[in-house]
């Protein structure tokens, strides 16, 4: 009958949308790649059981100048210090500039130089997607002889997303595919430009004589180093907060030369303004033609009101950044050069070296009823890890979100080392670990599954969060092995750290 | 009358599904998977049109609800080189020329659609509203903007597409319309 087979005819989707659609609604934040990891037993996409995997389900505590909670793939660890540090506890610097459409390395002198700006790629005014550009085929009359017409190329910009062309501004089509486009110059650049020189001379001569004041018998010796103003990049610099600061001052060294007083005219008040026209209230808005805040702001200089002004600017270069624990001042992470690149040169994770806790299952919960949920704790070292949880103490000061209370198991647990070749031995004995069925629900090379039991306390709750204690021992390989008395010791010590874990099980059971 | 028309000059694959009464104009060309489906009226397809895989085309009952009592059957028209890229839902009563509804787009029964209005993939247009001519509808939030050119007909792609189909798919007869 025609009336059933429209029903399944109008529901049926394409399967890829449905699923994009469900992914969406579970994972708030769909750049967080370490949540996207589904195992292949687990395979049905619905959303409760790719939230379980979220990784903001399990978070733990970072004791910095702020205490801070994140899940563990966002966290690095300072092996020197041996502590967890999160972004907000490192430093970031910046380590190169790139396009991020034609992936061009550009020193730092020359972005300054381009105001951090690509030279041949545009960006669209309209809705800031990469600018493409488009060839047409005109007639156009030969250099030498005018009556014949031949088919020249003309190029022209188009954004690929909005449809926006460079002929909706009237900017006419260029002849050379690229290099042609000319941003609108600013009508003030001028004056900005004589009153920057301006500064720069003045900011230059406060610097020699703060120079000549400190460093009265050592004058040429260290002069950027020591007063640089606005030079925020090495440790010297930073730490001079209350210095008064400028970054025009280091660029011309030239002491004892006799330069030439610039002076400025100062900014005149003018009494007259432009009046408005005449229609400004009675003309009807053509929305189409008026620039959002967004369109306007992206373009400080002119701020164009109408549509039919937004011209393209040169695209902005993003920047590789290193980071740096603020305590010890080691690199926590620092990328390769170059742009295609994604590797980094030094990757101090936390999670490779912190063993990481997940939820695996969560059964109905009810207020003060205990149910047991299964955890898995995955080891990421190659060495045999030894790991202990404890609940949390009664007054203590870091457990401030959780709302049930939790019996962890109290014997230790052996997690085996990561290694990487067991797949491909077979002949390899499986290690034996004696693990108690009460607490060890599976193990599977570097990982294991158990227990915990939860209470949960509050009646009407829509999150039961609990938390816990970890401690597990981790060896320092980047410490420097010192030779005991006894002998050489071929392996680093271990010392025992422990770590604050909260996770989220979500609501009771209706 | 439940047939299909289908004119001189139209490619239409036989792994498509159409059903109920829909007429396709000629130089059309309606790639395998697509589905138009006519089911609370008939459908007109205009010319050099081009269809492409997994998108529909659908004259449906309003919210799925088959209604008890007669309700006339309203037609449903697609003037001439419009695009439906792949996986898009069409259900506008009335489309008019050199519009491009893209990947994914979901259209409503209540869009009307003049001229070379193009909505942007995965936007969902289920207002009740005319488009005005020349419209882009981009983005998640479906901003708009007016363009000053409208889009060029595929005219290169449809004369690929005739030739190359043919190889490779089996296509459905020509039927004439039968009151034309």
């Amino acid at each position: 009958m025609d009336g059933c087979g429209s029903f399944t005819v109008h529901h049926k989707r394409p399967p890829f949308s449905s699923a994009v659609r469900l992914f969406q609604a579970a994972s708030g934040d769909i750049k967080t790649s370490s949540a996207v990891s589904v195992a292949p037993d687990s395979a049905s996409l619905c959303g409760e059981m790719a939230s379980l995997l979220q990784p903001d389900r399990a978070v733990y505590l970072v004791r910095g100048e702020k205490k801070i909670r994140a899940p563990l793939s966002q966290l690095y660890f300072c092996r020197y210090c041996s502590e967890l540090r999160s972004l907000e506890c490192v430093s970031h610097e910046v380590d190169s500039h790139y396009c991020p459409s034609c992936l061009e390395n550009m020193p730092s002198a020359e972005a300054k130089l381009k105001k951090n700006r690509c030279a041949n790629c545009f960006d669209c005014p309209c809705c800031m997607h990469t600018l493409s550009t488009r060839a047409t085929n005109i007639p156009a009359p030969l250099p030498d002889d005018p009556t014949k017409t031949a088919m020249k190329k003309a190029y022209y910009l188009a954004c690929g997303f909005c449809r926006w062309t460079s002929r909706d501004v009237g900017m006419a089509d260029k002849s050379v595919a690229s290099g042609g486009w000319q941003e609108p110059e600013n009508p003030h650049t001028q004056r900005i430009n004589k009153l920057i020189e301006y500064y720069q001379q003045l900011a230059h001569r406060e610097k020699q004589e703060r120079d000549r004041k400190k460093l009265a018998r050592r004058r040429q010796c260290m002069p950027l180093a020591f007063s640089e103003k606005y030079g925020l990049g090495t440790r010297l610099q930073r730490q001079r907060s209350g210095a008064p600061i400028s970054s025009l001052a280091g660029l011309s060294l030239k002491e004892g030369e006799d330069q030439k007083e610039i002076t400025i005219e100062p900014a005149q008040a003018l009494d007259e303004v432009e009046p408005l026209p005449e229609d400004c209230y009675t003309r009807p808005v053509s929305l189409p033609e008026v620039t959002t805040l967004r369109q306007r702001l992206l373009q400080p200089d002119f701020q164009p009101a109408g549509a039919s002004q937004l011209h393209p600017r040169h695209k902005h270069l993003l920047m590789k950044r290193s980071l740096r624990c603020r305590k010890c001042e080691h690199n926590l992470s620092k990328p390769e050069f170059n742009p295609t690149s994604i590797k980094f040169k030094i990757q101090l994770v936390a999670v490779s070296y912190i063993p990481e806790v997940r939820i695996m299952s969560i059964p109905n919960l009810r207020y003060m009823k205990e149910s047991q949920v299964l955890l898995t704790l995955t080891n990421p070292v190659e060495n045999i890890t030894h790991v202990t949880l404890a609940a949390c103490e009664e007054e203590d000061p870091d457990d401030i979100n959780s709302t049930a209370k939790v019996i962890v198991p109290t014997k230790e647990l052996v997690l085996a080392g990561k290694d990487a070749a067991a797949e491909y031995d077979e002949l390899a004995e499986p290690q034996d670990f004696q693990d108690d069925p009460d607490v060890v629900a599976f193990r599977k090379s570097n990982k294991i599954g158990f227990f915990i039991k939860v209470i949960p306390q509050k009646e009407e709750d829509a999150d039961v969060t609990v938390s816990f204690k970890i401690r597990h021992d981790f060896r320092n390989l980047a410490a420097p092995i010192r030779p005991t008395e006894e002998g050489a010791e071929t392996t680093a010590e271990a010392i025992w750290l422990t770590h604050h874990v909260e996770l989220r099980l979500g609501p009771l059971a209706p | 009358s439940h047939s299909v028309k289908i004119a001189a000059g139209a490619v239409v694959c036989v792994e498509s599904e159409i059903r109920g009464d829909v007429t396709i104009g000629p130089r059309t060309v309606v790639h395998p998977k697509a589905r138009i489906i006519a089911e609370a009226g008939p459908i007109v397809i205009g010319e050099g049109n081009l269809i492409e895989e997994q998108a529909l085309i659908i004259n449906g009952y309003p919210e799925n609800i088959t209604p008890d009592s007669e309700v006339e059957p309203k037609t449903m028209t697609v003037g001439m080189n419009n695009v439906f890229e792949v996986g898009c839902v069409s259900q506008a009563l009335k489309i008019g020329d050199n519009n491009v509804i893209e990947s994914k787009a979901d259209v409503g029964r209540n869009v009307i659609l003049t001229s070379g209005c193009i909505i942007g993939a995965f936007c969902q247009v289920n207002t009740c509203e005319v488009i005005p001519e020349n419209t882009v509808i981009y983005g998640s939030g479906c901003m708009r903007r007016v363009q000053t050119e409208r889009p060029q007909p595929q005219t290169l792609q449809l004369d690929f597409l005739m030739k190359i189909l043919p190889n490779y798919h089996h296509l459905k007869k020509t039927v004439k319309a039968s009151h034309t």
